[in-house]
């Protein structure tokens, strides 16, 4: 080890960027006993003033919803400003939108998990949730834009003695089952992931009812050596099962206007295309979500600058990846000799809706070009402000697409101009709502951040960490080196980690078993722990 | 943290003196001279079938190359610890990209019997090829060519040679430098593949278009650039190279990335191929249609078979991966379905009625890979074979999945 067990690192150390070692991804010299003080201490505290604010603000937009949507299935969709020729309005829009805006929690879940990206443990639990409720709002939208909801069991593939079936040529049922999907692997996905963290709030609850209901869904954890490797399994297999689903799920989505004949809409770019700026909206939104919870809750030293440097990483990957599928579409367009399909482009960029699609374009592709900077990299309230952009042109990216093909399709005579209503507004807003009362719920009664995760990341769990008995002391590349004799020799019970919290952050503290259990075994092999 | 490895001496990261891959720039250089100078006699004259060969073996072997210098940018993007002990290997094997500027000559002779646009008689009475003349004109079509080998040699040299000043100097203020400069590195090559893809494989048939080509080229170029790195590494450990320092571990990951980058590259094959059955305008369908007879219909099949459903399943466990003759396989069956996914989308404009397989076919490509390879060689034995003073090595040889 180069480094004392007792070191605290700091910001700077993180923004140093150390290129022969990794940067640290919890500071404030925390062990694994005040990560769990830390991120628990939201759950059991009695709930702030602010949190109550929260929630009334987020439920009085749910309040909008519900009227907007009670609204909407009283009179039918000819509330909203839907025209012929566009048929399709906002409702579509918001429901690509927060489809989009769920890929974030599973690609940081699932496939950095798969790539070892070892930060996306301070982020993963929260950026999962997002992704259930933002799934949640998304599905909400093609239930009302049926018109008549009452029978949205139609799309299932019921047998029935009208022998009616869905079309399953119709990218709509496609939908239906993609998302479906979706929804249930990423909740099984984050369950699972929450089991441990579930024991762990099982064994801190203070009153009955906590302790039964924290323990009906912790499913009798032990933290045994035995659970941990079923848990391992499970969790590896949901995340090779969730990672196809990232791609599938928005490329999906994206056939719901590719396989048309539409020009603007039919372009085989747009499954990767969809995939990546859903990617951006996603990340988008965690950041908008993150940087205020870290600053709120307390989180700053898990939830780190380096994890928001990350981030905007990937949006500025994400958004040059949509602004490459902008240009190739455009020249493609033009290279088809396509007199349509070259209408359609211009008329985005020049038409009546051009003020939309120069908002998508500054907002996706220009904004995010800020992050070539370290500065906008790592300035929260920054980053915070960019995000919001981010959020805003990939509204208007689904907008664009929707609105600006339809409104001006194959017969001049039927052009129309697309104008939503104030009920299209209200339902818009009012998803908002849903979305943030859920995600305010979330962060009172789970621990927002993966505790058992963030541990295993934690230089402590290294089974060579410092203060570790090594069995036979093997380095890892056997054949080239020797065994570290101050490594074995090094004393470890004066060093052990599990002492008192290095810094002042953690008041008095329950007994804590099941955290102990979890560090133990998120060493590796048996035997190597004291 | 700390990693517990005794860096390898320098002795042990060389290529020995009478080892076998030294014979290997001679023995292949000549292979390959011969056989590009034998396919054009075993042509016999009939030109078009000639360059149409040569031509997909030139969009085979740069493939790879090009593929390879993605995977070394994407390394210093993603700042990765893992791939530092196969990244001198990923150099070696875009090191040879500027010879393809060398081997485009002949494209330019062959220009005719390709790319009909290039036939201004044919174009004055085809009202869509006259609304492209302003892309698709022979000028602008070797300006572009030429803006490719110069950005592509630009990039393979700047970075092979900056890791390889590292090797002697040390310390982290070249691997920063390589960080900076791959993104912007990244974004050329983003643009150079796609539009090199347009340029030469997509207007054989200028009539058709398809947003998704440059991702399709790419998709293709990178995971065999993947196979051809795990397989060069396995050889290379074969013959006594590297011992110890490249790790089960490591071949597990490669093995990964190849799984993945044919998942990848079955997505947006499937993807274009779909979206345009789906809709069905003449315009597009136009490019399957003519892959819709006789033998080229079969070797699509095949194509779904072998680039995906087999390796697919071969690839997927972790047991297979660590085998080095089971991952050897794999990779070199990749290599080889690339080559004919190539071989798919050039050759259906010359045979049009089937597969007319050729000894000009075998002989082409063979000749390119074994240029291409012969330099390699000769790159691998010009520097060492690790890049030995990374600041990322000690965390690289420590690599353990788990």
């Amino acid at each position: 080890m180069s480094e004392p067990a007792t070191r605290i690192y700091t910001e700077a150390d993180q923004l140093a960027d150390p290129i022969a070692e990794r940067a640290p991804l919890v500071l404030g010299g925390y062990d694994f006993h005040s990560v769990t003080e830390v991120v628990a201490a939201v759950v059991d505290q009695k709930a702030p003033r602010a949190w109550w604010i929260a929630l009334f603000a987020s439920m009085s937009l749910l309040g909008i919803y519900g009227v907007s949507v009670a609204w909407l299935v009283w009179e039918g969709t000819g509330v909203w400003g839907l025209n012929n020729p566009v048929f399709w309005g906002w409702a579509i829009v918001n429901f690509v939108f927060w489809v989009g805006i769920g890929h974030a929690g599973t690609l940081i879940s699932a496939i950095l998990f798969l790539f070892r990206q070892k930060w996306r443990t301070g982020i993963n639990r929260a950026a999962e949730a997002m992704t259930l409720f933002a799934v949640v709002c998304a599905l909400s939208f093609p239930t009302i834009h049926v018109g008549r909801i009452w029978l949205l069991y139609w799309a299932i593939p019921l047998p029935n003695q009208m022998d009616a079936w869905p079309n399953f040529r119709s990218p709509l049922v496609w939908d239906f089952f993609a998302v479906s999907i979706y929804g249930t692997v990423s909740l099984l996905f984050w369950y699972t992931g929450l089991i441990p963290d579930l024991a762990t709030m099982r064994d801190r609850a203070r009153t009955k009812w906590k302790r039964l209901i924290y323990g009906f869904f912790a499913l009798g954890w032990r933290g045994s050596n035995r659970h941990w490797q079923n848990y391992e399994a499970a969790y590896l297999i949901l995340a090779a099962l969730a990672t196809p689903l990232v791609l599938s799920v928005h490329s999906i989505v994206s056939f719901d206007f590719a396989t048309s004949q539409l020009p603007g809409w039919h372009t085989t770019i747009f499954p990767p295309y969809f995939v990546a700026g859903a990617i951006f909206s996603g990340f988008g939104m965690v950041m908008t979500l993150m940087v205020p919870s870290r600053e709120w809750f307390g989180l700053k030293n898990l939830i780190t600058i380096r994890h928001l440097e990350n981030m905007a990483k990937i949006i500025l990957l994400t958004g040059c990846i949509v602004g490459y599928a902008y240009a190739m579409e455009f020249f493609i367009a033009w290279y088809s000799g396509n007199p349509y399909e070259q209408f359609a482009f211009m008329n985005r960029m020049f038409g009546p809706y051009a003020w939309a699609y120069w908002t998508m374009v500054s907002c996706n592709v220009i904004s995010p070009q800020l992050f070539w900077f370290k500065w906008c990299r790592t300035t929260p309230w920054f980053l915070f402000v960019v995000s919001i952009f981010v959020n805003i042109g990939m509204w208007f990216e689904r907008f664009v697409i929707v609105v600006s093909s339809l409104s001006a399709d194959f017969l001049v005579s039927s052009w129309d101009y697309y104008s939503p209503t104030i009920w299209d507004v209200g339902c818009f807003v009012g998803s908002f709502g849903l979305f943030f009362t859920l995600y305010t719920l979330f962060v009172r009664f789970v621990p927002q951040v993966a505790l058992a995760e963030v541990k295993s990341v934690m230089p402590e769990a290294d089974p060579h960490f410092e203060g570790y008995s090594h069995g036979g002391g093997q380095p890892p590349v056997a054949s080239s080196a020797a065994p570290s004799t101050s490594e074995a020799n090094s004393d470890h019970v004066e060093t052990a980690p599990f002492g008192e919290p290095v810094a002042a952050v953690v008041t008095s503290i329950d007994g804590d078993q099941s955290d102990g259990d979890s560090a133990d075994n998120e060493n590796g092999s048996e035997g190597e722990v004291e | 943290m700390g990693h517990h490895v005794t860096l390898p001496s320098n002795e042990s990261v060389q290529l020995p003196a009478g080892h076998r891959l030294r014979r290997f720039p001679l023995i292949f250089g000549v292979v390959g001279v011969l056989c590009l100078a034998g396919s054009w006699f075993a042509a016999g004259g009939d030109h078009k079938a000639f360059y149409h060969s040569y031509l997909t073996a030139f969009l085979f072997g740069l493939s790879i190359a090009l593929g390879a210098l993605f995977f070394t940018l994407f390394q210093h993007a993603a700042s990765a610890g893992w791939s530092v002990v196969v990244r001198r290997v990923a150099e070696n094997l875009m090191a040879p990209l500027p010879i393809f500027a060398l081997l485009f000559i002949p494209l330019w002779f062959g220009r005719h019997d390709l790319y009909h646009w290039t036939d201004l008689e044919h174009v004055a009475h085809d009202p869509v090829l006259l609304g492209k003349q302003g892309f698709l004109n022979e000028g602008f079509w070797m300006v572009r060519a030429a803006i490719y080998f110069g950005l592509w040699t630009l990039m393979s040299w700047w970075f092979r040679s900056k890791s390889i000043r590292q090797d002697s100097e040390g310390g982290t203020a070249l691997s920063r430098l390589m960080q900076m400069r791959s993104y912007p590195a990244i974004m050329a090559f983003a643009l150079t593949i796609s539009f090199a893809a347009i340029d030469w494989g997509m207007s054989l048939d200028p009539h058709w278009y398809s947003t998704m080509w440059g991702v399709y080229y790419f998709a293709g170029s990178i995971v065999s650039a993947f196979a051809m790195l795990g397989f060069s590494v396995l050889l290379m450990q074969r013959w006594g190279l590297l011992q110890g320092i490249v790790t089960k571990d490591h071949f597990h990951d490669i093995g990964k990335l190849v799984f993945a980058f044919t998942v990848f590259w079955a997505y947006i094959a499937f993807s274009q191929y779909f979206l345009i059955w789906y809709a069905n305008i003449p315009e597009e369908t136009s490019f399957f249609h003519r892959r819709a007879v006789n033998t080229w219909y079969v070797l699509g099949i095949y194509l779904m078979i072998g680039h995906f459903g087999l390796p697919f399943f071969f690839l997927m466990g972790r047991t297979l991966k660590k085998i080095p003759w089971s991952l050897a396989l794999g990779c070199v069956w990749i290599i080889t379905f690339h080559y004919l996914d190539l071989y798919y989308v050039v050759m259906p404009n010359v045979h049009k009625s089937g597969i007319t397989a050729s000894l000009v076919d075998g002989l082409t490509a063979i000749g390119v890979l074994s240029i291409y390879i012969a330099l390699a060689a000769w790159f691998l034995g010009k520097a060492a074979l690790i890049p030995q003073k990374d600041p990322r090595l000690p965390e690289s040889l420590a690599f353990q999945n788990f």
